[in-house]
């Protein structure tokens, strides 16, 4: 179940990254679904989990740049690991709290292919700290949004399970 | 299992990937894994870019419907102009022809072109990137990709009808280049904040000017020659030799929906897969 959750969450990540690409060319430079998606797993799950599924999600997105393949696959698997190591020590509560984390997420992120890109290009371009700063609080701004919606989504479906199962009961 | 051991994983997974990225760069090539990722991603990509251009192609019909009589007129006459200077250019093809044939000079293949559908786009990240849909026909790994605008990049993954292309303004891509007026050659890279195009190793002592049109040099073995690659912004005295030059691209990469793949293999296959140093 968990597997197919996981699947199903990797599915809505490249949808919502097709369509928003296809209406705002631009998207792709301020905002990554896929490492918001990694993230919030990351937050979930434990660090191995969360270092494969970052693997997994890494490699999906090398797949469509036109990079050196495994270059986010490599950002990605740390990003996964950290964000899960994190999630051990810190205590997650608040919205806010997953703003910080995934905006922290995105500039390792951006530091690793940065890095990477250095060790491996020719000519590599290194974004302006302004830029990255934006897509660091663009990604903690979705990333928090699926949270609180996320949240909402599973109280209210909670709420329904127990008044069914309630309702079976006095029936 | 214990965190210990997820470190060692962790520690496997990342020198392995490392690993992986050294040996592809030393091969420089398509990798399995890649052409996989690709085969999953690319319907979900051609049936989400399908949904935009089929709500645009409604709004422009209903739009531009009372302009389609002044359009097509326009056109008709464009059309009318085309085929005089096609004539006057079959009239001077023939002539080169016969003069190639008198000097012994053989002609270049005019490769064929197909179009094809873009179903995803990245051309504002550092690592731009086209996705396209080839249909029964796949593409090749270093097929030229253009557009009527000029040269747009490459194919570098072929998987299946879906092929990955480099586009010219990538960090990463670099095309045989020359100036038309003078033709100087050089090297084309991507580079410039806003995708545009830099051109390396022309001199100091090359005459170079703003304004100038930049084309495939036909050096590099994968693009054939006069594609237009796009013209000079700015020029300023670089390093010890070369001048620094900014070009224009000579497309608009924001507002393409199909481009051309050219068939067209600069160096013969058998040169190519010939080993070094055997017998003709």
């Amino acid at each position: 179940m968990q597997t197919l959750k996981l699947l199903a969450a990797i599915a809505l990540a490249v949808l919502v990254h097709f369509i928003g690409m296809s209406f705002f060319p631009s998207l792709g430079r301020f905002v990554d679904v896929f490492l918001v998606l990694v993230a919030l797993y990351g937050l979930r799950g434990g660090s191995l989990s969360g270092l494969l599924v970052g693997l997994l999600v890494g490699l999906l997105r090398d797949s469509l740049s036109s990079g050196p393949f495994g270059l986010f696959g490599f950002a990605d698997t740390i990003v996964g690991y950290v964000t899960a190591r994190l999630a051990q020590r810190l205590v997650i509560q608040r919205p806010t709290g997953v703003l910080a984390v995934v905006s922290f997420a995105s500039v390792l992120q951006q530091a690793v292919v940065i890095g990477l890109a250095f060790l491996l290009l020719p000519a590599p371009e290194s974004p302006s700290p302004l830029e990255a700063a934006i897509r660091a609080g663009a990604c903690g701004l979705l990333g928090m949004a699926v949270y609180v919606v996320g949240g909402h989504w599973r109280r209210t479906s909670e709420a329904r399970r127990r008044g069914r199962m309630s309702r079976l009961r006095l029936g | 299992m214990d965190e210990r051991r997820t470190g060692w994983v962790l520690i496997v997974v990342l020198v392995g990937q490392l690993v992986f990225l050294a040996i592809q760069g030393a091969r420089a090539g398509e990798t399995r894994l890649e052409a996989i990722g690709l085969r999953l991603l690319g319907p979900m990509a051609r049936g989400v870019a399908a949904v935009p251009r089929s709500f645009s192609g409604f709004r422009e019909d209903v739009k531009l419907r009372d302009s389609l009589l002044a359009e097509n007129r326009t056109l008709k006459s464009e059309v009318e102009e085309l085929r005089l200077r096609l004539l006057r250019l079959s009239d001077v093809e023939s002539e080169m022809l016969r003069l190639g044939a008198a000097l012994r000079y053989p002609t270049p293949p005019a490769g064929r072109i197909r179009t094809v559908d873009i179903v995803y786009a990245d051309y504002t990240s550092w690592l731009r990137s086209l996705v396209l849909y080839t249909g029964g026909e796949p593409a090749r790994v270093d097929q030229p990709v253009l557009s009527p605008g000029g040269l747009v990049g490459r194919v570098i993954t072929v998987a299946g009808p879906y092929a990955k292309v480099q586009l010219i303004t990538d960090r990463a891509a670099s095309v045989g280049a020359m100036i038309l007026r003078t033709r100087r050659q050089g090297v084309a890279r991507g580079g410039g904040r806003g995708g545009g195009l830099e051109l390396d190793y022309v001199p100091l002592q090359a005459d170079v000017r703003p304004g100038d049109r930049v084309l495939t040099a036909g050096i590099d073995g994968v693009y054939p020659r006069g594609i237009p690659i796009g013209t000079i912004v700015s020029v300023q005295q670089g390093g010890q030799l070369f001048h620094r030059i900014q070009l224009a691209p000579a497309v608009d990469f924001g507002s393409l929906d199909q481009v051309y793949l050219l068939d067209y293999q600069a160096v013969p296959k058998g040169v190519t897969e010939a080993a070094p140093g055997a017998n003709p």
